[in-house]
């Protein structure tokens, strides 16, 4: 286990419980509550209705891409590729250095992840 | 007293000196860096709603009946006759939203502040494919209420069933073994 009380004073540190216990217990309370509030707001229909077209707002990226891209095989493979891309993205992506650690300070993967997010979000709302 | 006894008490002593250390080390005496942010806590919140999603889902098996003709009156079965049946399949239906939103804010967090460089490369891939196992479980389990009511899918409900309900989870929990291994070996960033 990593010790964080090296080269650091006392001022520097806090005892984990009850601080950091008591801040995990609070917003996870807040979850059950936001998770009861949405079961509230979206009851379920006394009768299982057929929703064929019903994607979630997760995977609307995804719905979108099969719509686009006619064949299956592409379809997969491209999904896939992403995937492997988005997994080893630390090793794609060389260091930063210095100072250099937090990705607006580095143009490229930056630009790279902008665009990406970008381009999902406007292909999900624009419909296309 | 005979030497068994001692032994026994020995033995004993012993268990309850190793778990008061272990408790004092892991919760009452362990120091962690002052001033971490609350945003910090989304990993763990990830994990509170998995916990969530597996009680309730395993409160949804004993009903739950894998088969074509007997599931959609099994589903029924929980919603109208189970005492609070109705609250757990809807927290078992609500539950991913929150999840999945709760992993991707972490991401998202984790990408834009750089935490994933070395030396923890590995809390990524491992985070990423428990992502990707999510987003597949959400998918199996859709399957098998859309191939109730449907009812002509050409799909095999069992396998979805045993996928959803064995073959996911238990890569889920290997991949999340790794993930909290290695945030237990290299520490939290700091720099937060």
């Amino acid at each position: 286990m990593k010790d964080y009380t090296k080269n650091k004073s006392p001022e520097m540190l806090e005892p984990f419980s009850p601080n950091e216990l008591f801040r995990h217990i609070i917003v996870s309370c807040f979850l059950v509550v936001v998770e009861l509030i949405a079961i509230i707001i979206f009851p379920l229909p006394f009768k299982l209705t057929s929703k064929p077209d019903y994607v979630p707002w997760f995977l609307l990226p995804l719905y979108k891409l099969n719509k686009l891209i006619h064949s299956e095989v592409v379809f997969i493979s491209l999904v896939v590729v992403c995937a492997l891309l988005f997994v080893s993205w630390p090793y794609l992506i060389p260091n930063g250095t210095g100072e250099h650690h937090n990705l607006w300070q580095r143009p490229i993967p930056f630009a790279i992840v902008i665009i990406t997010i970008t381009s999902v979000i406007t292909v999900c709302i624009l419909n296309l | 007293m005979d030497s068994n006894d001692s032994q026994v008490i020995v033995s004993e002593t012993t268990d309850k000196g190793f778990l008061r250390e272990l408790i004092e080390a892991n919760l009452t005496r362990r120091l962690i860096p002052k001033g971490l942010s609350w945003f910090g806590c989304m990993g763990g919140l990830s994990l509170v709603a998995f916990i969530i999603q597996l009680s309730t889902g395993i409160f949804l098996m004993f009903y739950f009946i894998p088969n074509i003709r007997e599931s959609l009156a099994s589903i029924q079965h929980v919603s109208h006759s189970v005492p609070y049946g109705w609250l757990i399949q809807r927290i078992h239906a609500i539950g991913p939203h929150i999840m999945v939103g709760m992993v991707f804010s972490h991401m998202l967090r984790i990408l834009f502040k750089g935490i994933y460089r070395h030396p923890r490369e590995l809390h990524w891939v491992s985070g990423a494919c428990l992502l990707i196992l999510t987003l597949l479980m959400y998918y199996t389990g859709s399957l098998l209420t859309a191939h109730n009511i449907n009812g002509h899918h050409p799909i095999h409900l069992t396998r979805i069933y045993a996928i959803h309900v064995a073959g996911i989870p238990l890569s889920m929990a290997l991949f999340m073994g790794i993930h909290f291994f290695m945030v237990r070996k290299t520490g939290i960033c700091e720099s937060l």
